[in-house]
């Protein structure tokens, strides 16, 4: 099914309460999900940002969190990362269990957070130093820690302080992070966000990596056209829940965006 | 959209940005009950003394010393406020600059916000109270009226000439050579202070400092209101006003200026060092050039590592008094950051909260951290103080050694569990920024000061005693109670819930 169907919009409690299938909504996938998400839901006090969401990622697949702002995007990420404990459902990643094996989930997963993600004070090295020596990494992760800046051209910047740097850097050297120890799940929260274009190159770059050797990806953006062209599945989020899944290419050209407008509304 | 401009723009506009950021405020009520907290102690501090036993008792009592030693006191008020306001940048800031770039702040309304904010400083609050408790009870109850007016007039000149002075230095600082100029300026005047206090004229300098004629105006006010005293008023009062309003000059220069220092630091380059030989270490490095990397912590780190200690030089203190200094300095180093310390991280804090390692191995780093911070400008004050201090005896230096080590401790458990409870998304790019909003500083201040303090003088007793163990006994139940309250922030941290709040909080 696609994805309005023939009805045109989409009952959203329809939606949330598909089936915990490898096959939801009309997307299919094969074999576990390497992340599974059921009924999630994250409280701050007496606001709710996540109402529910059931989301499954898959090994070799990038699948794009899309939605307007609030939608409860960085939350689920955030979550998925390890920061957020959550408050309500069972979220596995990697086969772990982000509640009760937080630790197994960080070192499985690699994340961009969406605001800054750097240390003001210390230099891009120094980052991926501490990554390192925190993920245990073996000798020589110099050789790709070095290609990767290179590749992201902060070469140049890899010994200044990341307070200097601009938005669009910091954005770069957080997706660098990110993908730095080739994590089995690699969590991307709007990392096109205010990069160049070149730097969007690069990022599309690691995401094509990461699937090619078997990772699953996972990309938070509000950034449609970035999305489709990354990503092999959608799931679109409004208001702390779970809408629609979809393939990604479904959203593509302006058949596409009309069909995502509604989804937003 | 054109905009009228006048004179007292930048009194609207102060007033509009403290209603901006009181409305900040998370708790209203508790903010309200400081300010009134904050006026009751200087209302005590004014009149309380006046009726002390002693009091204006130019014979018998005490008042006759306090009056010789008011001068200087007027004096080191104007320095102390001098030097909190140069290391501060310009003075600290009403709005965060980060904040503060939405609005079209000028120079004239940021140095009146800094004018504003400088009473907001437990030094300037304590020294302020000091000044009005020793003028009250030289004076005594029946001279209070004519007596206060002096002193408060005083202070709010002293702070107007000091944020005059700070303004001016910045402005050179930021400018061409800036920074080698501003060292060297300082360099003499540490000099000549200490040229004063070697050669012995120090006694001669402070005696014809210019607070002596207002300090006598103060004294002459007991036989009733004069012309002296009239004049002293008004001159005071047009003094204050003048150098007020001519503050906004240096300002407007320093403020068009880069900030040097800050350039510096975010533009050059920290090559890499050899690969840290554990998790720990790794963590503890990072952190510790998080500190030393920005502008407002080095500036303040240097300051009170050596001010305090630079003052008990000179003044001849002895052992058995060095007690106090380790409590002033650690307070004062905890404040640069120690209170809001996951604040290091900024919006790194996300990040390094998804790497796999334990919460508990990431608050001992912290700790590690900002002990040896506290720790180490402690023991540099203590050398500089002892220089002069003669020999000491075994219980002196047993005192003050667990003192130091008592009081560090004190202060990093009280910083570690209030940053836990209480974190602030702060950036300390600034020289001007601080780690938490002005009023929650001052309660912050009041309360390291308050058990650093008594700490300090439980030790000085302990000074006094034959025997050097008792040093170690009274070390115990201190450092037992640091230590518990320790565990129990870390506790609150290792929590995910916790953490996480703490985490989005600093990072956001």
């Amino acid at each position: 099914m696609g994805l309005l169907g023939d009805t045109g919009r989409v009952s959203e409690s329809s939606r949330v309460q598909s089936a915990p299938d490898p096959s939801y909504n009309g997307v299919s996938a094969s074999g576990e999900p390497v992340v599974d998400v059921r009924d999630l839901r994250v409280r701050f006090g007496s606001v709710e940002a996540v109402r529910g969401i059931d989301l499954r990622a898959y090994a070799g697949q990038a699948t794009a969190l899309l939605g307007r702002n609030g939608a409860g995007k960085s939350t689920t990420m955030r979550v998925l990362a390890g920061v957020i404990p959550p408050s309500g459902g069972e979220v596995r990643l990697a086969g772990y269990d982000v509640r009760t094996d937080p630790m197994a989930v960080k070192r499985a997963s690699g994340y961009c957070p969406d605001v800054g993600g750097l240390v003001p004070r210390a230099t891009p090295w120094e980052h991926l130093e501490l990554s390192a020596r925190l993920r245990r990494l073996a000798p020589g992760w110099d050789e790709r820690a070095r290609e990767l800046l290179e590749r992201f051209e902060l070469g140049d910047a890899a010994y200044r302080v990341t307070s200097g740097f601009s938005h669009g850097m910091g954005r770069r050297m957080s997706v660098v992070l990110a993908a730095f120890h080739e994590p089995r799940v690699l969590l991307l929260d709007e990392p096109f966000d205010g990069v160049d274009p070149l730097g969007v190159e690069a990022t599309l770059e690691v995401i094509s990596d990461a699937r090619a050797r078997g990772a699953c990806v996972l990309v938070s953006t509000h950034l449609r056209e970035l999305a489709v062209e990354a990503c092999t599945t959608a799931v679109v989020l409004r208001g702390g829940s779970r809408v629609d899944t979809v393939r990604a290419e479904e959203l593509g050209g302006e058949g596409g965006a009309r069909a995502y407008r509604d989804l937003l509304d | 959209m054109p905009t009228a401009t006048s004179w007292t723009d930048p009194l609207r506009d102060l007033r509009h940005l403290v209603r901006f950021r009181l409305a900040q405020s998370r708790r209203p009520a508790r903010l309200r009950l400081m300010v009134g907290v904050l006026v009751v102690l200087t209302l005590a501090a004014m009149v309380v003394p006046a009726y002390l036993p002693g009091a204006a008792d130019y014979e018998h009592g005490r008042a006759f010393d306090l009056l010789l030693l008011l001068p200087s006191g007027y004096a080191g008020f104007l320095g102390l406020a001098t030097v909190s306001a140069v290391a501060s940048g310009g003075g600290r800031e009403l709005v965060p600059r980060e904040e503060a770039v939405a609005w079209p702040i000028g120079p004239a309304t940021d140095h009146a916000g800094a004018l504003l904010m400088a009473p907001l400083n437990i030094a300037w609050l304590l020294q302020g109270w000091l000044l009005l408790g020793a003028t009250a009870y030289v004076v005594g109850p029946g001279t209070l009226p004519l007596a206060q007016p002096i002193a408060l007039l005083w202070l709010a000149f002293g702070t107007a000439l000091a944020q005059l002075l700070a303004w001016t230095m910045e402005a050179i600082r930021r400018g061409r050579y800036g920074v080698v100029l501003t060292r060297s300026l300082m360099a003499l005047v540490g000099l000549a202070m200490a040229g004063a206090v070697v050669s012995g004229r120090l006694t001669g300098v402070l005696d014809e400092l210019p607070t002596v004629r207002l300090v006598t105006v103060i004294a002459a006010a007991t036989t009733g209101l004069s012309w002296s005293w009239v004049v002293a008023v008004v001159v005071l009062l047009l003094l204050t006003v003048v150098v007020a309003g001519l503050g906004v000059l240096p300002a407007r220069v320093a403020l068009r200026r880069p900030a040097r220092d800050e350039q510096r630091l975010e533009t050059g380059h920290y090559p890499p060092r050899r690969h840290p030989r554990s998790e720990l270490l790794a963590m503890v490095r990072v952190d510790r050039a998080s500190v030393w990397r920005a502008v407002s912590l080095r500036r303040g780190v240097i300051l009170l590592a050596a001010a305090p200690g630079l003052v008990a030089l000179s003044g001849d203190l002895e052992w058995e008094l060095l007690t106090v200094l380790p409590g002033l300095v650690a307070s004062g180093a905890a404040l640069l950051f120690g209170v809001n310390a996951w604040c290091l991280d900024g919006r790194g804090g996300l990040w390094r909260d998804s790497l796999p390692v334990a919460p508990g191995a990431v608050f001992a780093a912290r700790v590690w951290v900002l002990l040896e911070l506290l720790l180490a400008s402690s023991a540099a004050t203590l050398v500089l103080a002892g220089l002069r201090a003669g020999r000491p005896s075994a219980a002196e230096i047993a005192a003050l050694l667990c003192c130091w080590l008592v009081v560090a401790l004190q202060v990093v458990s009280l910083s570690m569990r209030w940053s836990v409870r209480q974190p602030f998304a702060v950036d300390l790019r600034s020289a001007r920024a601080t780690p938490a909003p002005p009023m929650v500083m001052v309660g912050y201040s009041g309360r390291l000061a308050l058990s650093t303090t008594v700490t300090g003088l439980v030790f000085s007793g302990v000074a006094q005693l034959a025997d050097w163990q008792v040093a170690l006994l009274v070390t115990v139940p201190f450092l037992s109670v640091a230590g518990i309250r320790l565990l129990r922030a870390r506790d609150a941290w290792v929590d995910p819930v916790v953490r996480s709040r703490v985490v989005a909080t600093v990072a956001a």
